[in-house]
């Protein structure tokens, strides 16, 4: 059975995870989905992934020794930013993928939460922990201990969710997403991604001084000039990565 | 102090008004305007008498629309400016400025001029703010601070946004996100902005340092370690003004 489809199209590079009837092929769009991502940290044309799924995708099963091991994991190891267009009740493992992704585009029917922690079954692949990082611990509480869904306006405003769109526009939607941000600098968005995370877990002083190096490594860069040299004539840049 | 040529420093009644002063190019961030506003902020640092700082923009399009491009290419090597940073980091000095730093925008907040804002303790904006962090369009990165500021102000989910995409922000959203605290009409901006800060100077000023200091620390540490700085400074706050120099 196909787990899942992959293409490439221009400088975005398009997952789409079907949903899996068991954990077994569960596990084996896990192993293919982080085959894709590896891949993907060599490919110096991938600016952007985009990740189609309906939200009530499901896990892999769990074996309780080593790393956790999933979509959520291979998703969070890319460099490049990564857009969820979700679909769906967003739930449970579905909602954990999206949260460690990016960027959340949703339908507007789209419903978001985690009911299976009061059904006794505890997150394992970064809900608690991102929950809170996202959205902030109040909101995140009610999430994870109140344990109803909310919608996607309220999702939106919560900013767990970024747009909404109806579910016939989700895939342009996306692409148009993807597309304005294949338009950056691939080195400007990847440097961004690594401050923006890496800063998180340190004090504000240690944060500037790792964004500072960062910024400076930049000034290596062909990008940085034809960025600015764009800008000055007024022109849409061509940046090539380098 | 006087003879500044990109920023005017103002002090009235212990607020400080910083303005930057380049309305033809949109009060557009350039070197002289770091070592300007490095100076007085150093200045302001060490005086007592100042118990707020307001930062505003001259003229009517802008705040600060960004760094002055014009100026980047001929910048210095990647090594050289790494040194200058070290002995003139105009960005870790707004970190640990003492005093609250209220922040009245107008216009466009962009790029330094955003992180410059996000650096400040309250925002008050004009109904035709704009803000952005435009830099990985640029194939550039925000450089004083905006990676770390803005995840911590508008939240990690917000800030991956505005980040990847370099989209825009306007007043409504960035009031309804936290960004702004208030939106006044562009008259009412800095009479506003003055009252907010007479309200800070009307306290205790150590106090309003400690709380300061307690949240801006005390976000950097583990709640157990949070609420005992809160503890020591509310002890020093108890034992007279005197204690807490």
């Amino acid at each position: 059975m196909k787990t899942l489809t992959y293409r490439e199209d221009g400088y975005c590079r398009v997952v789409d995870l079907v949903c899996c009837p068991d954990s077994d092929s569960a596990a084996f769009q896990a192993a293919e989905f982080s085959e894709i991502c590896d891949r993907l940290a060599w490919d110096e044309d991938a600016r952007v992934v985009l990740l189609y799924y309906d939200g009530g995708i499901t896990a892999p099963a769990v074996d309780g020794t080593g790393e956790p091991f999933s979509q959520v994991e291979a998703a969070a190891s890319l460099k490049q930013p990564v857009i969820a267009a979700v679909r769906g009740n967003v739930t449970g493992f579905g909602l954990e993928l999206a949260l460690a992704c990016d960027i959340r585009i949703a339908c507007e029917d789209a419903c978001f939460g985690f009911p299976q922690v009061l059904e006794g079954k505890m997150l394992c692949h970064g809900g608690t922990q991102r929950l809170p990082r996202l959205i902030g611990q109040a909101r995140a509480m009610h999430m994870l201990l109140a344990g109803g869904l909310i919608d996607a306006a309220k999702a939106v405003r919560w900013g767990l969710v970024h747009r909404t769109v109806s579910s016939a526009t989700l895939a342009t939607a996306a692409m148009d997403l993807a597309a304005e941000i294949a338009d950056k600098s691939p080195l400007s968005l990847a440097f961004a991604k690594e401050a923006v995370y890496g800063g998180r877990d340190l004090t504000l002083d240690q944060g500037l001084r790792m964004e500072l190096d960062l910024y400076l490594l930049l000034f290596s860069t062909s990008d940085r000039v034809e960025g600015i040299r764009a800008f000055r004539e007024k022109r849409k840049p061509e940046f090539l990565g380098e | 102090m006087s003879g500044f040529e990109t920023v005017i420093y103002e002090k009235s009644d212990a607020i400080a008004f910083v303005t930057l002063n380049r309305p033809q190019s949109l009060n557009a961030f350039s070197v002289r305007m770091r070592d300007e506003l490095f100076e007085i902020l150093s200045a302001i640092k060490a005086d007592d008498e100042v118990r707020v700082v307001v930062f505003k923009g001259a003229g009517e399009r802008a705040f600060c629309a960004g760094a002055d491009l014009k100026e980047f290419l001929t910048a210095p090597s990647a090594i050289k400016a790494r040194r200058i940073r070290a002995v003139r980091d105009l960005w870790r000095l707004f970190l640990g400025m003492p005093q609250p730093l209220i922040a009245a925008l107008h216009g466009y907040v962009l790029g330094s001029g955003m992180e410059i804002a996000l650096f400040c303790d309250l925002r008050i904006g004009s109904p035709d703010v704009v803000f952005g962090l435009p830099e990985v369009g640029l194939g550039i990165l925000p450089g004083a601070g905006g990676t770390q500021t803005l995840p911590r102000i508008l939240g990690l989910s917000g800030a991956m946004d505005m980040l990847m995409t370099g989209r825009r922000m306007d007043a409504e959203e960035a009031l309804a996100k936290g960004v702004l605290n208030e939106i006044v009409s562009f008259g009412e901006l800095y009479p506003r902005a003055k009252s907010v800060a007479g309200r800070i100077t009307a306290c205790d000023p150590v106090v309003i340092r400690y709380a300061k200091q307690a949240v801006i620390k005390g976000l950097d540490m583990s709640l157990d370690q949070g609420l005992e700085l809160e503890w020591r400074l509310a002890r020093l706050a108890r034992s007279g003004p005197a204690a807490g120099e």
